[in-house]
């Protein structure tokens, strides 16, 4: 652990020279920590107890997959459906009436639908994920 | 090599890299937290990350450099999930300049205020200084721990030690003349 030091590479330390030389030299005169003694046995026993844990199940994509595929295809589907529908009608609106047309009224409510359920689907993944980091599996 | 023993299957023989590298580890996570029970926690997180990931040390660098990058890296996660107990640099107050009996007391406490102060910059310029310090004043071992470019650690660092020197101005009436000589004992006396 035996480092060379380099003593000229403190960054703007020109105008600063005194000042520098005295914060190195409280910075850097760190007293020594001794780890406690049942340190190396405590990290030990804990990679013990991850040796001898059994291997992560690892998740099953092969089956997901296919599940993932029409999730993921029914989230298109239902995205195109309503950009298809609603624009239109929001076209419609720019352009000429501000009042909603009657017909676009049930595609503006199916893309709400979906907008809410997309917004379920990440409220949740984002809230498990963050239950997951508090509980230091990731 | 212990690290060959530990892969072919021998989790033993990962004992003797914790006893090698344990010192660093621990005075390393006592510079990001100053809680001596916190840090030998911290530390033996970084080894158990260390034992899972020994695999993935690509041997590109150096066993230290990739255990301080992994270390750094953990401390920092652990650290953002519970930050240390820090009193904000703005109210960290400069010790009185020392000059009666007590001076060496005083010079104490001086150095163990700069020492905290440290703990208070933010982290992008926290982990800078602790890391140049940690590794004696060699920018480019902290820049290879951070896994950052050299000069962007330049940069922090200068910007870290600029905020210091603001809390701290009279830091150069203590510093005067002899400071580089206690400056290389001391940075011998580290590891």
């Amino acid at each position: 652990m035996k480092r060379t030091k380099n003593h000229e590479t403190h960054p703007g330390m020109q105008h600063h020279e005194t000042q520098v030389d005295a914060m190195d030299r409280i910075l850097a005169a760190e007293e020594e920590m001794v780890p406690s003694s049942g340190f190396v046995s405590a990290v030990m026993e804990r990679v013990r107890e991850e040796a001898a844990a059994p291997a992560p199940i690892p998740f099953p994509w092969k089956r997901a997959v296919p599940g993932l595929v029409l999730v993921a295809g029914v989230l298109g589907w239902g995205a195109w459906a309503a950009v298809r529908f609603a624009w239109p009608a929001l076209h419609g609106f720019a352009h000429s009436s501000p009042q909603i047309p009657v017909t676009a009224m049930p595609a503006l409510e199916e893309a709400g639908w979906v907008v809410l359920a997309l917004a379920v689907s990440l409220a949740s993944w984002m809230l498990s994920m963050r239950l997951v980091r508090r509980s230091g599996m990731l | 090599m212990e690290v060959e023993r530990v892969l072919a299957g021998d989790t033993e023989a990962f004992e003797g890299i914790v006893r090698r590298w344990q010192g660093p580890l621990v005075n390393m996570a006592w510079r990001y937290c100053r809680d001596r029970a916190r840090a030998e926690e911290m530390a033996q997180e970084a080894f158990v990350r260390a034992w899972r990931g020994l695999a993935g040390w690509r041997r590109e660098s150096s066993f230290s450099t990739w255990l301080f990058a992994l270390a750094a890296n953990a401390y920092r996660s652990e650290l953002k999930r519970f930050p240390a107990v820090v009193v904000p640099l703005e109210e960290i107050a400069e010790p009185a300049s020392p000059a009666n009996q007590y001076e060496a007391a005083a010079e104490q406490r001086r150095h163990e205020a700069v020492r905290r102060a440290v703990l208070a910059l933010p982290l992008r310029y926290r982990e800078p200084v602790v890391l140049y310090y940690f590794h004696e004043m060699d920018v480019g071992a902290a820049a290879r721990t951070m896994g950052l470019p050299e000069g962007t650690v330049k940069a922090r660092l200068a910007r870290g030690r600029e905020l210091l020197r603001k809390r701290f101005p009279h830091l150069n009436e203590t510093g005067a003349p002899g400071a580089s000589a206690a400056l290389r004992t001391g940075g011998e006396a580290l590891r």
